[in-house]
């Protein structure tokens, strides 16, 4: 049989069960724990068939220049890699996560409605489309399918002033991003009259295009992906969304929906990077590419940590921590090399880990209506709620980067790529902005450990959310410990 | 019979409709205004696809508009709902009363 | 002047004309009917630019959809004949920058539309239809696209209905 089928098969897996579940949500009736099962279940499946792709001899990373006519089911509009597969078990390992988080949390804040899980699922969809978009067309849709979910999802405690703000903001600032997102596309279009990357990619190769149009195009993309990850200039919604959604749908969205955002920077990058020296117009030329999203990236981690250090609520200082943990991720694609690209693969799996597990304490820890979650609040959590001030503790050392934990060498990867590349200001920007981020992390452990409160959060239920917290818990230690596991793992297997 | 109008009139048409819709997304304050504008920006770039596609014979461009269709109209219905929600609350559509969420 | 320019310069005339209705009319009212005079506008353009299927499409989801859900929300919103413009909300200085970077987007784009070597410029095939072409691919290349848009829609309108739902 032809191996493209199992390629195919995390998006086809993904793609049957978003169908199914919608179906599932109409018969089902009162019963909610089906449709909860049945998503776990779908997202273990795709994640399966995903680390199954990975046993297969696939290209690691393919380059769209370099690409001929591979892949002929899909019709080349999709590209089936080690790297997208990778992704593929990233979004649903999210996925799953927030779902058993979600069960009681959802319950506790509002009222379950079994629609919240497959809503979860076409979002992972969509981020699995992202990865293996090989065509603008299908790009756009993967990102507006995971969007469109998101704005639901922010608006899911649709009784709270502070969740429909959120999603209000989401939505306008969301689909104005992406009036800028699609004129970029129909630029591009224009420039090389081809939607399909690799074709793309071939023409800017070939020096066979209009240099004006495909340079005020890649600018219009850079400005709606900007906006999709937050990044510097456009990053003011991500505080006001991330902390008006339920915490669960932050960790979601901050996690997998910033990673899947990355991603599409990268195919754009690797896509419309073109290295090329004899073009009239030298605007787009790799240099200035790498410069651009060289300042992009130190502006954006930079402005994250420093307003971070202000906020009294945990959450929305998680939700800025996460804009700077953006910036850090585009080091990757600003180095463009293969340590870029493997540096991205370690801190998105780390940074899953460490920023759902801080989420989810949160959200066992909050009240009906979100309103203990200041600093204040968690003054002496240490004797109410001893071991998840503990699993905080971890979290937080591992966001801020300090070894042994998973998001130093996460760091450590990224920065050395960086180096490599010739890119020795940005780590120092990274360095001072990571020493920034050690004042606000190291702080929110002082007040839960070494501050006494009068009346501490009560002690918190976990029901189902212990298995995700366990799971974020041993991921940071594991690839803490033996970062070179996760490393080896994606080498030995390609 | 295309000859007579190039193919800069129709970008430079669609670049105009363009800003006019991001003009009207920044300034105005009334959330379904607000997705108005944006409706413009998105016909402005509709328009820029179909031109260039029947300018280059390519028929990438009008599958290409279907879809952004499709997800207008997606949008539009998530939108509307999430500003009925909002009005139900706060009995109001304007985006610079709503801001609960400050630091 | 060609029948043909006489039409494109009365459909960009209603176009831009709507669209400035759209965004600077006092009443909220006044500005979904301008969009409606854009819709049909631009598709016109379409059918111009011999993209008949399209243009059809354009005035089945724009206007029979999307405007007709806007009305609503309009109408569920607001009384009908309110003012949408507060006093003092918009400020002169934020309407002129906004105003000004658009144009500046705009005067860029057109001049540089102006000033480019077009590279493969082909003359249009001579088709009678496009919708053959469309649907060809429509359910080959982009099937896996297709199905993808049919379910979005489909969840938008469910988790529409999650959001809007009284009680």
């Amino acid at each position: 049989m032809n191996q493209e089928v199992f390629l195919a098969m995390p998006v086809f897996l993904i793609s049957a069960f978003a169908v199914l579940i919608v179906v599932l949500d109409a018969v089902s009736g009162k019963n909610k724990t089906i449709n909860f099962a049945f998503g776990i279940f779908s997202l273990l499946a795709t994640a399966g068939a995903a680390i199954y792709t990975l046993t297969l001899q696939v290209p690691k990373l393919v380059n769209p220049a370099d690409y001929h006519d591979i892949f002929t089911i899909t019709k080349n509009t999709m590209v089936f890699s080690s790297y997208s597969a990778y992704f593929d078990i990233l979004f649903s390992l999210a996925g799953i996560l927030t779902m058993l988080a979600s069960r009681s949390f959802i319950s506790k804040g509002y009222h379950e409605y079994k629609e919240y899980y497959s809503i979860i699922i076409l979002a992972v969809a969509g981020m699995v489309y992202i990865s293996h978009a090989n065509n603008l067309l299908m790009l756009f849709i993967g990102i507006e399918l995971m969007s469109i979910m998101f704005y639901i999802l922010s608006g899911y405690f649709r009784q709270r002033i502070e969740s429909v703000e959120s999603a209000l903001k989401y939505f306008l600032l969301g689909s104005f991003a992406s009036g800028f997102l699609l004129y970029g596309m129909a630029l591009v279009y224009g420039a090389t009259s081809s939607l399909e990357l690799n074709v793309i990619a071939q023409f800017i190769a070939k020096n066979n295009f209009n240099a004006t149009y495909l340079t005020f195009g890649i600018a219009l993309l850079l400005i709606g992906l900007s906006f999709k990850i937050a990044a510097f200039p456009f990053h003011q919604w991500a505080p006001d969304v991330y902390q008006g959604a339920p915490t669960t749908v932050t960790a979601f969205m901050s996690t997998a929906g910033k990673a899947a955002a990355i991603f599409s920077f990268i195919i754009i990058a690797k896509a419309l990077m073109p290295s090329f020296t004899n073009n009239a117009m030298r605007l787009v030329s790799t240099e200035t590419m790498q410069m651009i999203l060289a300042v992009l990236s130190a502006a954006t981690m930079l402005i994250g940590n420093i307003t971070a250090i202000s906020q009294k609520n945990i959450k929305r200082m998680l939700a800025y921590s996460s804009v700077a943990h953006a910036g850090y991720m585009l080091m990757g694609v600003v180095a463009n090399n293969q340590l870029g690209y493997d540096g991205i693969i370690f801190y998105a799996t780390s940074y899953l880990f460490m920023q759902i597990g801080a989420f989810i304490v949160l959200s066992v820890l909050e009240n009906k209506d979100s309103s203990n979650i200041n600093l204040d609040n968690f003054t002496g959590l240490r004797k109410s709620n001893p071991y998840l001030a503990a699993l905080m503790a971890i979290f937080m050392f591992s966001l801020a980067g300090l070894p042994p934990f998973a998001g130093f060498f996460g760091k450590y990867y990224l920065f050395l790529a960086a180096i490599q590349s010739g890119y020795t200001w940005l780590t120092i920007v990274a360095v001072i902005s990571s020493v920034i981020s050690v004042y606000f992390y190291i702080g929110l452990i002082v007040y839960m450990f070494f501050k006494d409160s009068d009346n501490p959060i009560a002690k918190a239920e976990l029901k189902l959310s212990s298995v995700s917290l366990f799971v974020c818990l041993i991921g940071v230690l594991l690839f803490g410990f033996f970062p070179s596991l996760l490393m080896n793992l994606y080498a030995i297997i390609k | 019979m295309l000859e007579s109008i190039p193919l800069e009139y129709y970008l430079g048409l669609s670049a105009i409709i363009f800003a006019i819709g991001a003009v009207g997304v920044m300034t105005r304050k009334n959330a379904i205004i607000i997705f108005m504008s944006i409706e413009l920006m998105l016909n402005a770039v509709n328009l820029t696809f179909i031109s260039i596609s029947s300018f280059f014979g390519n028929t990438g461009g009008p599958i290409f508009v279907l879809f952004v269709m499709a997800v207008a109209a997606a949008e539009a219905a998530v939108g509307l709902a999430i500003v009925l929600a909002l009005f139900r609350l706060k009995k109001t559509v304007y985006v610079d009363e709503v801001n609960t969420l400050k630091w | 002047m060609a029948l043909y320019d006489v039409i494109f310069y009365l459909f960009a005339t209603i176009v831009l004309v709507s669209a400035g209705g759209v965004v600077f009319s006092r009443k909220m009212m006044y500005s979904a009917f301008s969009l409606l005079f854009t819709f049909f506008g631009v598709s016109g353009l379409y059918v111009l630019l011999s993209a008949d299927f399209i243009a059809v499409t354009q005035i089945m989801v724009y206007v029979g959809g999307i405007l007709v859900l806007i009305i609503f929300g309009v109408m569920l919103t607001t009384k009908i004949t309110g003012v949408d413009i507060k006093s003092g909300t918009l400020g002169a200085f934020q309407m002129g920058i906004a105003g000004l970077a658009s144009l500046a987007i705009a005067v860029f784009m057109i001049i540089m539309s102006m000033n480019t070597q077009w590279m493969q410029k082909d003359p249009l095939a001579e088709t009678s239809t496009t919708v053959e072409a469309i649907g060809g691919l429509l359910f080959t290349e982009y099937l896996l696209a297709f199905g993808v848009a049919a379910i979005l829609l489909l969840v938008a309108f469910i988790g529409a209905a999650l959001i809007a739902r009284r009680k």
